[in-house]
Parts: structure tokens; sequence; C-alpha cells
């Protein structure tokens, strides 16, 4: 290699950009579609269609999973592979590969537009997919992670721009949050119970899901604002350092916020403090990307009123601002009491996703097309109505939400007479009193898809018979740097990497231990600094020579990004997972499922029971008083999934076994407005003619086994047997209660598992304790 | 700081595709929300987590409702038979009782209270007790094996006296009280009748 620099001509892939782009578009309108017909169904419950494939328990999974991982997804790797080819001066690493992550991507989405109306789920929100989709995500996932290194690595452009880091933090992540909360056992090809259950799968499930907020919705989107908006603004950014300091911040404190979903719950109180106060640090690290976004558009803020692609991103940073700013309020333990549960938090995930993320990809979409095919924007001022189109859809979206969750917040936890009555005792008053605001709801969603057709047509017509065209550029490649390349071991061993290695041992052996360790760990910190100083003084070095090392390193960054975002997770998790179940019970421990009630419980899952039901009565006046003793933690000890719930649309399950005869929940299940008038739950009519699944019972019950679940030991024969045994004292029950039906069919192993909700033996205070729990 | 000579030099060399970078100083009030953060973070993490101040929240909510029940027992009068049986005459309080009736009864009662899923109000068979005092018991505290759930703590000692005096205007003073059979849910019910 000469010293002098040299001429070369790089082709980009912009191929692959372009079908993720397209890809990106088709599926949120999907998305969006799907998330309009539920918004109905919760207007109209009729919308429902008395179809098993149709009701809202089994298209709020689709919507979900549609809008994070297929639009979001998509227009994820569309953004990341044009900025990262332009970024690091080369062409994608493997023609093959991209090619690969592309149809896989879209092959696992097709997947899971068939599997999730068919019922096939695995129970814990927006990890709903079966495992075979599962090993399918993580392989596609890894596929993508070679791509992006394997780039990376043959970069021409030595040091990498902050989008980089960003992108990195989010491959890294998303695998780890992936993979463990998707470990599971199968029973079958299309069935599988997670490893994790009660507290344990609470957990584990809200510090994966919370992430895929953090790592999968807006670290990806932020590194994409740092290309593409100083791009289109022709500004440069506001501030190298915040950069810096907000980056790293964010991803370390992000994962330790998980538990903020799980507030006045029965997770243990260390852990719900550690939610609350890592979700109120996280205010200032997010605001530091919305600032160096707001603030790199200062000069050019007279271009928002013509440009649309400046609109968007304008208004995407402020909603992303302004959702960083509620996600902490909503985290405060007593804002939580009230929000939780409700509307409120539905609103703020859609200005996250509406607003911040589906207004990013709207302004990269029009900024990419005319630049893929070279060919001006077919309508700028169709764009511009697709941006006011979809704001006042979002406002409307969100205002209802606001209205509508403060509404049933405060309904439901009104009490009277000094706090001892509620004022609202029917659930059904806080659904009535907010039924408009789903229509205003349905509408503001109606409007924001309309807006996102006109950008599809928009950009087919700028893409229709125009030439695409693939990027080329003539790069003057620099000599190499001859720091460099560090190799495997420099990469590991160096100032940065080791030191922050050896501040988190140290850091986690004093908080960990006790006595001698402790102290010797607290020693431990403060001699590293001193080192440190030292090192520095000696090595006449800065802390911008050793980061800007870092930056033309991918390995030690990426080492170090691995270790910001790992010890939240370890922190958090590992004490839960190793304690001893048997005694993290609070003196009430579950009694185990009869294998009726597991299939009925299976049934419960397959049905999407969770999206609207909670099985979590919180340590609040208002839920005692509606539902019944706070819950404990070994209530739900041997449920696999955890069905904790995040929304009550309907009332809380926890304590619903015995609350009213089985012929209540007969007729209940097939019209619930015969009992409950103006319930907005759909009709399940096929429970009443499609048979329990009990052939795969004993297969399933030693998986359970297996997973610590203590089920009596019986032979295949036996079980059968107590299975008919138990169908037909219900059957027999509901026929004196004047309602025929074979005992083998569904309704009825759902009824044996709603009637076995809450019921739990009081345990020996002195054979067991509740270490990680209250005193 | 907005003069754009200052600023020519606050620009790093280096640019990305084109893309630069300033290097501006953190706004401060930005520096204050992090540290401010961070200060409440720890406080509140010693308060509850280290020094134990505040209460676990299963305790902090088993006082707070023992101290809702003294000041809610402190202010409740005592009811008769006679009491309840004068407020059955009264229109208010019957008006009253029969929306709480309608909105949390009827579903298994009926609206006509004649029984479908629960016993029969409007004869004179009474399974746990036939006078007002034993029917607002009945109401209170349940029967959880036979389906009835407990209303205490859903409606309250008010509603649930209005309750009563709404089933008794249905009824006369001094009329017969007959031991019911044991109640089997649903047993009158021949045709599913509508909720409405």
């Amino acid at each position: 290699m000469t010293n002098n620099p040299t001429k070369t001509v790089i082709e980009f892939d912009d191929r692959t950009v372009r079908h993720f782009m397209v890809a990106s578009i088709f599926w949120a309108i999907v998305a969006m579609l799907v998330g309009v017909v539920i918004a109905t169904q919760l207007a109209f419950w009729q919308v429902n269609l008395n179809s098993p494939y149709l009701t809202f328990g089994r298209l709020r999974p689709l919507h979900t999973n549609a809008a994070i991982f297929a639009f979001v997804g998509n227009m994820m790797f569309a953004g990341i592979y044009y900025s990262l080819q332009r970024l690091v001066k080369a062409r994608l690493a493997s023609d093959f590969l991209s090619k690969l992550h592309f149809w896989g991507w879209q092959a696992i989405i097709v997947a899971a537009a068939i599997t999730l109306p068919l019922g096939l789920t695995r129970g814990k929100e927006y990890a709903e997919l079966i495992w075979p989709i599962n090993i399918a995500v993580a392989l596609i996932w890894v596929v993508f992670a070679i791509n992006f290194f394997w780039t990376i690595a043959r970069r021409n452009e030595p040091s990498l721009y902050v989008a980089i880091w960003f992108y990195i933090a989010t491959i890294i992540t998303v695998a780890m949050l992936y993979i463990v909360n998707h470990l599971s056992l199968p029973t079958s090809f299309t069935h599988s119970y997670p490893v994790f259950g009660g507290v344990q799968d609470a957990l584990v499930e809200w510090w994966y899901g919370h992430n895929a907020v953090a790592f999968f919705l807006t670290t990806p989107i932020l590194g994409i604002m740092y290309y593409y908006l100083p791009k289109a603004a022709g500004r440069p950014v506001y501030s190298y350092r915040l950069s810096i300091v907000h980056f790293w911040s964010l991803v370390f404190v992000y994962i330790w916020a998980g538990p903020h979903h799980l507030l006045n719950t029965a997770l243990p109180s260390w852990l719900q403090s550690l939610g609350m106060i890592f979700s109120l640090m996280l205010w200032a690290p997010s605001w530091g990307g919305m600032l160096n976004g707001l603030l790199t558009l200062r000069g050019a803020w007279h271009q928002l009123r013509t440009d649309p692609v400046l609109k968007f991103f304008a208004a995407g940073v402020t909603f992303y601002g302004m959702a960083t700013f509620e996600g902490p309020l909503l985290a405060i333990k007593s804002v939580n009491a009230l929000s939780h549960y409700s509307d409120w938090t539905i609103g703020h995930v859609h200005s996250g996703t509406l607003g911040w993320n589906g207004f990013m990809a709207a302004g990269m979409f029009y900024w990419l097309a005319p630049r893929l095919w070279n060919r001006k924007l077919y309508s700028p001022s169709l764009a511009n109505m697709h941006f006011w189109l979809g704001l006042v859809g979002i406002l409307l979206y969100v205002a209802a939400m606001w209205v509508s969750g403060i509404t049933q917040g405060l309904m439901l936890s009104a009490t009277r007479e000094s706090g001892t009555v509620l004022a609202y005792p029917n659930f059904l008053d806080a659904v009535t009193s907010t039924k408009s605001l789903m229509h205003i709801r349905a509408l503001g969603g109606a409007m924001y898809l309309s807006g996102f057709i006109m950008l599809a047509w928009n950009i087919f017509k700028t893409a229709h018979g125009a030439e695409p065209v693939n990027g080329t550029i003539e790069v003057f490649v620099e000599p190499a740097h001859p720091a460099r390349p560090m190799g495997l071991k420099r990469g590991f061993i160096n100032a940065p990497v080791v030191y922050s290695m050896l501040y988190v041992l140290f850091a986690v052996g004093w908080a960990a231990t006790s006595g001698i360790y402790s102290a010797f760990s607290f020693v431990g910190i403060f001699s590293i600094s001193l080192a440190l100083l030292i090192h520095k003084d000696v090595s006449k070095a800065t802390w911008n020579q050793w980061y800007e090392q870092l930056l033309e390193n991918s390995l030690p960054f990426t080492a170090l990004t691995t270790l910001a975002v790992v010890i939240g997770g370890i922190v958090q998790i590992v004490p839960t997972i190793i304690v001893n179940k048997a005694e993290c019970i609070e003196g009430v421990r579950q009694i185990p499922y009869t294998p009726l009630e597991l299939a009925g419980r299976d049934i419960y899952v397959r049905e999407g029971c969770y999206n609207c039901h909670s099985q979590m009565i919180r340590t609040l006046v208002g839920d005692v008083l509606r539902y019944g003793a706070y819950s404990k933690l070994g209530e739900s000890i041997y449920d696999y999934p955890f069905q904790w719930g995040s929304k009550r649309t309907g009332p809380d399950l926890a304590r619903e076994g015995g609350k009213y005869p089985s012929i209540w929940h007969f007729h209940h299940m097939r019209d619930p407005r015969q009992i409950s008038p103006g319930s907005i739950m759909p009709n399940y009519p096929w429970l009443y003619t499609q048979k329990t699944e009990v052939d795969l019972l004993p297969h399933k019950i030693e998986v359970q086994r297996r997973l610590g679940v203590p089920f009596a030991e019986q032979t295949p024969e036996e079980l059968t047997q107590c299975v008919t045994i138990q169908e037909q004292t219900i059957a027999a029950d509901l026929k004196a209660a004047g309602a025929e039906i074979p005992p083998d069919r569904e309704i009825v192993a759902l009824i044996s598992y709603l009637q076995k909700l809450g019921k739990s033996e009081k345990v020996n205070s002195t054979s067991a304790q509740a270490p990680t729990a209250s005193k | 700081m907005n003069n754009p000579s200052e600023e020519k030099e606050l620009i790093r060399p280096h640019s990305y595709d084109g893309i630069q970078e300033y290097d501006k100083r953190l706004p401060n009030w930005w520096l204050m929300t992090l540290w401010g953060a961070i200060a409440f973070a720890i406080g509140y993490w010693l308060y509850y987590q280290e020094f134990h101040f505040g209460h676990e929240p299963g305790l902090a909510v088993e006082i707070q409702m023992t101290e809702n029940r003294e000041r809610a027992s402190a202010k409740s009068s005592v009811l008769t038979n006679d009491s309840l049986w004068t407020l059955s005459r009264d229109q208010k309080t019957v008006d009253a009782g029969k929306a709480t009736f309608l909105a949390n009864c009827a579903s298994c009662h009926l609206p006509t209270l004649t029984g479908q899923i629960g016993p029969s109000l409007v004869d004179e068979y009474w399974l746990h007790g036939g006078t007002p005092l034993e029917v607002a018991n009945t109401i209170e505290k349940g029967e959880i094996e036979k389906g009835m759930p407990t209303w205490g703590p859903v409606l309250g000692q008010q509603k649930i006296t209005e309750v009563v005096a709404f089933i008794f205007s249905h009824h006369q003073r001094g009329e017969p009280i007959k031991q019911a059979p044991p109640w089997i849910p649903g047993q009158v019910m021949q045709t599913p009748v509508a909720g409405n």
C-alpha cells in the first residue's frame, strides 16, 4: 500500500435497498390495515365476525408483529444498508447474504401472517411467533450481522460515524434479547413452552419487550436520523460530543428499564425500584438524540415549508422527544398506578411507532426514492398532503387514547365510603364511558393509513418506468491508518475496554457480595480510577484520542457496546433465575393444574385472551377492592408462559376461579352480552364445536415436568381417565344448570381452567421464605 | 456562540459521505436534567431499598386499607329490619337500588327478579334467611359455592342497603318466609333469556 490515496470506483448494492424499501411500504400498509380493523373491533364488537381467525385476540399480535418486525424491520434494513455502504465507502460484503437476508425476512413475515390467525402462538407479547419461526429469525439476524460486520471489515473509511455506533448496538442487543426471551422446550412442531415461568418469565419478557422498543424501534432509527437528517438538511450535525454522551448513556441505561412494565405487581420491589429509576435516568439520554436531530435543523428551518422530507423528519424527532418524555413519566410508580393496563400506554406506544418510526420512515422513503430510481419525486404536494393527514391522524389517535386511558384509570380506581368501596363496581362502566373515543381512535388510525397509501402511490409513480440506478462513487481510498489494524488481541486488550471491564467487575463485586469481598471491590473501584489517571498522564493520551482509536476499530467498540448492554440484564435477571423457586412464593403456592386445566390454559393462550385480560392484582386499593387480595409471586410459579398481561380491556382474571358458576362462563363465552350488556368481547362459538386436543397432553405434561412443574406421575391411560372424569363433572354441572354440551368440547376445558384461576394453598412460613420479596 | 467564525472552529475536520459534525458544548439544562435524574435515582434507591424508610408495596396497601375501613366504620350507621322495611317504601332509595340491581344483579337474577342463574327474589322461598338484614348479609358476604359473589367490597354498605330496599319493595311486611330447597344455578331457566 502506497502513501498516496488511490482512486477506486465503487458500485453500491442499492438493489437490496430498493427491495427492503418496497417490502417495508407493503407491510406497513398491511400492519396499519390490521390495526384499523382491530381498532374498529373495539368500537364495534361485531367486526370480530364470529370467526376464530379474525378475533381481536389473534389479530392484535398480527398487528404488533407486522408493525414492528415487518414494517420497521424492513425500513431499518433499507436505511442501514443504504447509509452503511456510503459511510464506510464499501459495497455490501456479500450479494448472496443480502439476498438471503431479504428473502429470509419476507418468508418469516409470511409465516407469521399465516400462523398467528391460526392461533399458533407462544403467548408472550411481541414474542408470539412459534419456535420454528424463532429459529429462522435468529438465523436471518445472524446473516444480517455477518453481512454488516463483514462490510465494516472491508471499509475504505477508517473511522466509524455515529450512525454506525447505533447500528452496532442494535445488532448486538437484539440478538441477545431475542435469543434469551425465546428459549423454549417444544412439545410439537408448532407448540412449545418457554423455559421460564411465572415471575421469571415476566421479568425476561419485559426485559425483552421494553428493549425491543429500545433496540429495534429506537437505536436503528436514531442511526438513520444521524445519516439522513443532516443529508436532507445539508447541515452539519449539532454536536459530536453530545453524540458520544447520549449514545453511551442510552445503550447503558435503556436495558435496565424493563421492570417499569411490572410496577405495583408481585415483582420484587427492588426490581420495581430499579425499573423506575433507570427509566427516569433515560430521559436526558433520549433527549440528547432529539436535540442532536432538531438542532441540526438550525439554519434549515425555512426548507421545512417546501421540503416534505424535512417536515417528516422534524415532526418525527419531535414525536421522539414527546414519547421519551412521556415514557419516564409513565414509569413513575404513582403515575403508573393510574396509567398501567389502560389506553394511555397504547397511546404512548403509538406516538412512538406512528410519530417517530412512521414519520422517520416516510421522510427516509421520500428522500431515497429519487436517488434509487434517479427521477424526481412524482408529487411533492401529495407528500405534503400525506404529512398533514398523518399528523392529524396521530394527534386524533393519541389524544383519544389519553382521554380514554385517564378515564379508565380514574374510574377503575375511584372509591367511595372512605376508600372501602369501588365507585364504579361494574367494569363495563369504564368500557361504555370510553366507547366514543374508540371511534375517534379508529378514525385517526384510518387517516394515518390513508396517508401511507398516498406514499405508496407517490413512490410507485416515481419508480414506475424509471431506470433503477445503483449509486456509484469515486472514492479516494486513504492509505491505511497506521494504528488501524489492531488485531484480535489488541482489540480486547486496550485501555478503554480493559478499564471498563475492570470497573464493571468491581462494581458488580461491590453490589453483589458482602463483607471482605465487597470492601475489596470498593477499594478496587478507586484503584482503577487512580490507575486510569496515571496511565493517561504517563502515556500523554487524551480522552479524545482513546475514543477516536475506538472508532477506528470496530472490534473493541463492539465489545464495549456489548458490555454496556449486558450488565443491566445480568444484574436484574440472573438473581431471579438462580433463586430457589420453591422459596420465592410469599407464603402462597399455586396448586398445579390438572391435565384438563392445562389443556384449557393452552386454549386461553391460543385465543390471545392476555391481549385484553390481565392476571395480576396489583398492590393498589382499587385493584384489591375490585379483584381480591393482591397477587403473590407463588401464585403463578407454574405458569408457562406467565399471563400477567399488560392491558385491561376487560377485567383482571387472577382470581376468576369460583367467582361465578360454570354456567355463567358457558353463556358468557358464547355471547358475552347475554350476561354482561354492553360488553365488547367477541363471541367464541367454535369452542362449543371443537374437541379438546387431548392426544398431545401426555407429552405436554412431560415437558412441563421437565420444566419443574410438579405434575403427578400418570400413565397415559390414567391421564386420559383423569381428563374424562373432570370433563364429565363439569358437563354434568352445566347440564343441571340447563345447558347440554358434550364433555369433550373446548369450552369445558376452558371453563375448567377459568375456575382454577387463583386457586392456591398456603405454605407454612417456616418451610418457605420469600428472600427476594418483602421482609 | 452563533458567530459564524466561531462555528467554523468548532466543526470537526472529518466528513462522512459529506456529513460534517460540530463539536458544541452540551446544553446546561440538558446536563442538569441528566445529573438531576441520577441524583433522584440514588436518593430514591437509598430511601426505599437501602434504608427501607417506605413500606414494601404489599404491606403499604394493607395498612392503607385497614385505615380506610376504620374511617368508614366510624361513619357508618346501624341497620335494623325496621329501618330497611321503611326504606323499601321510600321511592328515591328504591330507584337507586333498582339501578344498582340492574347493573350488577340482573345478569343472574334477571331484571324481573324472577331468577335464572341465581334464584328468584320475588317468591316467599329464601335460602339464607328472608328478613331484610339476612338478605343484606347474604349480599355482603356472598355464597361462593353457589356462585353468589361477595358484594360487600364491591357495592359498599350504602348501595347494598338500597338494593335490599329495592328487593323488599316487591314484598309485604309479615308475609311468610319459607325455607327453599337447595339451589342449583339455572334450574328454572328453560330457554336463554336476553339480558336487556
